[in-house]
């Protein structure tokens, strides 16, 4: 039974001292921190955190990004941390794992892990297998919207990105998840929308569901689409 | 790394100066500020005491860790005496000290009897770029507990310009003449975590040999000594480009990263703000400082 959900994206920026000295985006890490820290104070007995990445899977609890792949340089960098599986865990996960770390959450987590290519049926029915799962669920969500957002936007501007993100925010704010399987995958390719897979798991786990949502951080301060919310089941 | 003449390569430690601890990652800006009319580069700029005084919030401004504070052009010229070298720096020295308590203060001095005057004033450090020709200047400032710069100048005597000078290995000559001034301090009682080395490019060397010293820095790092690097618009840089003055800060910079990447720690410097950039982003290509802010391509 999913009890809570909480959306973040998941650009590489937010992995631990991959900006340098400084710390970017602090309004955006707090959003991060607080939506997490609210799952958590819901009393999960598992919190499921999906993400987008190259493959659909599950990875093992203690597989670690690897850092050093983003930044070479970086102190503490080095790949494959203590227990960790030898496979590099995909930076969506990673960033949701530090967001539960963070917000102290020490209980079960299931990783899993969702093809950016991975068609919306299949997308929602992944959603309904973590809604099955016995015991009280919470759903961590690592999505990213589109890249294209303006003329420095790391997929240049598109002026189809306003509409297309506008539509998830929507979505997501009325609580009229289902909304989300109607993104076109193939749009959200073109606009390097990360998060498509991943929201649309989450609309299947969530399906005819009533959901009250809080949007904790909505802006593009790079050009791509960040949405941080919390939702209550 | 090479051996540093014959022995094994030493860790570097961490370097004192006055209550500041350095760790050996660090890389520190020295700061040149003249109190004389005739220095080779902007001669005469900070001879008056309120545009030095200028010059070292300036240079505080720009990232210096340390002001070097000299009273008597390297050059041959008019004569300052003792007497003379005091006025010019001992009072200032004061009053740097009680502006900024906790900021490192160099005094470029070879003259024991100044050492004196300008450690009692709140000197933390006596770069000595003569070479250890004044004996008696180990044991001042051990006294002192201050600092001492143990730099190569060949058979050079203070003030006086190399002529045909010749090496047969002039890294050898270097490492020494350095280690040697540094173990004469040591017995001096200096603090060991207070002596640097100086290879002192174009004290007692041509152009080739400052070269060769630059490039062979490393033997001087494998010592384990602090290197400190003096290069700020120097004649072999002039000379290795055929460049006046004014147009050296480019190679000056080259061999502040190329120093910096074999490991000095200690960088003396006219262009305070254009070495502090220079050696931040040496230290962000070695992995020894993160950069200010990184967020291309990781949005």
């Amino acid at each position: 039974m999913i009890i809570a959900a909480a959306l973040c994206p998941a650009p590489p920026l937010l992995l631990p001292g991959l900006t340098g000295a400084a710390q970017v985006l602090p309004e955006l890490r707090r959003a991060g921190l607080d939506a997490a820290a609210d799952l958590v104070r819901a009393g999960p007995e598992l919190v499921a955190v999906v993400g987008a990445a190259e493959s659909t899977a599950v990875w093992d609890r203690w597989a670690q990004v690897n850092l050093a792949a983003y930044a070479p340089g970086l102190a503490g960098a080095a790949p494959d941390g203590p227990g960790g599986t030898g496979e590099a865990l995909p930076v969506s996960l990673g960033v949701g794992g530090r967001l539960l770390d963070l917000a102290g959450y020490a209980g079960e987590r299931l990783l899993r892990s969702v093809a950016a290519s991975e068609p919306v049926q299949a997308c929602a029915e992944l959603g309904r297998e973590l809604a099955a799962l016995p015991g009280r669920v919470a759903l961590l969500v690592l999505g990213d919207g589109s890249a294209c957002r303006g003329l420095k936007a790391p997929g240049y501007f598109d002026e189809r990105s306003a509409g297309f993100d506008g539509e998830v925010e929507r979505a997501v704010r009325t609580g009229e998840l289902d909304a989300l399987l109607d993104l076109d995958a193939e749009l959200a390719r073109e606009l390097m929308a990360a998060g498509r897979a991943a929201w649309q798991v989450l609309a299947g786990a969530l399906e005819a569901k009533v959901v009250e949502s809080e949007i904790r951080y909505c802006d593009d301060p790079f050009g791509v689409a960040y949405l941080v919310a919390s939702m209550r089941v | 790394m090479t051996d540093g003449g014959g022995g094994r390569a030493q860790a570097q430690g961490v370097l004192r100066l006055g209550s500041h601890s350095f760790e050996p990652g660090r890389l520190l800006v020295m700061a040149i500020v003249n109190r004389t009319p005739d220095s080779f580069f902007n001669a005469g700029e900070t001879w008056e005491e309120s545009a030095a005084m200028e010059r070292v919030h300036q240079v505080i401004a720009d990232g210096a860790d340390i002001v070097d504070i000299g009273g008597v052009p390297a050059a041959p010229g008019q004569n300052v005496d003792v007497g003379e070298e005091i006025g010019r720096t001992a009072g200032f020295v004061a009053a740097v000290r009680a502006l900024y308590p906790t900021v490192a203060i160099s005094s470029d001095t070879w003259r024991h009897e100044v050492a004196a005057e300008v450690c009692a004033a709140g000197a933390d450090l006596i770069n000595d770029s003569w070479g250890g020709w004044d004996a008696a200047l180990p044991g001042v400032v051990a006294a002192a507990g201050a600092g001492l710069v143990c730099a190569h100048v060949g058979r050079q005597r203070p003030r006086t310009r190399p002529h045909r000078v010749s090496y047969p290995d002039v890294m050898a000559d270097v490492l020494e003449q350095t280690q040697r001034l540094a173990a004469r301090a040591v017995t001096a009682g200096v603090e060991e975590s207070r002596i640097v080395i100086d290879p002192a490019h174009d004290f007692g060397k041509n152009t080739w040999h400052s070269l060769e010293v630059t490039k062979r820095l490393g033997e001087m790092v494998a010592t384990g000594w602090p290197v400190l690097v003096s290069l700020s618009r120097k004649d072999f840089v002039g000379e290795t480009l055929d460049l006046p003055l004014q147009d050296r800060l480019a190679g000056t910079l080259c061999a502040t990263s190329i120093s910096a990447w074999l490991g000095a720690r200690i960088f003396r410097a006219h262009d305070v703000a254009a070495t502090r950039q220079t050696l931040d982003m040496v230290a962000s290509i070695k992995g020894e400082r993160p950069p200010s802010r990184t967020v291309r391509a990781l949005a």
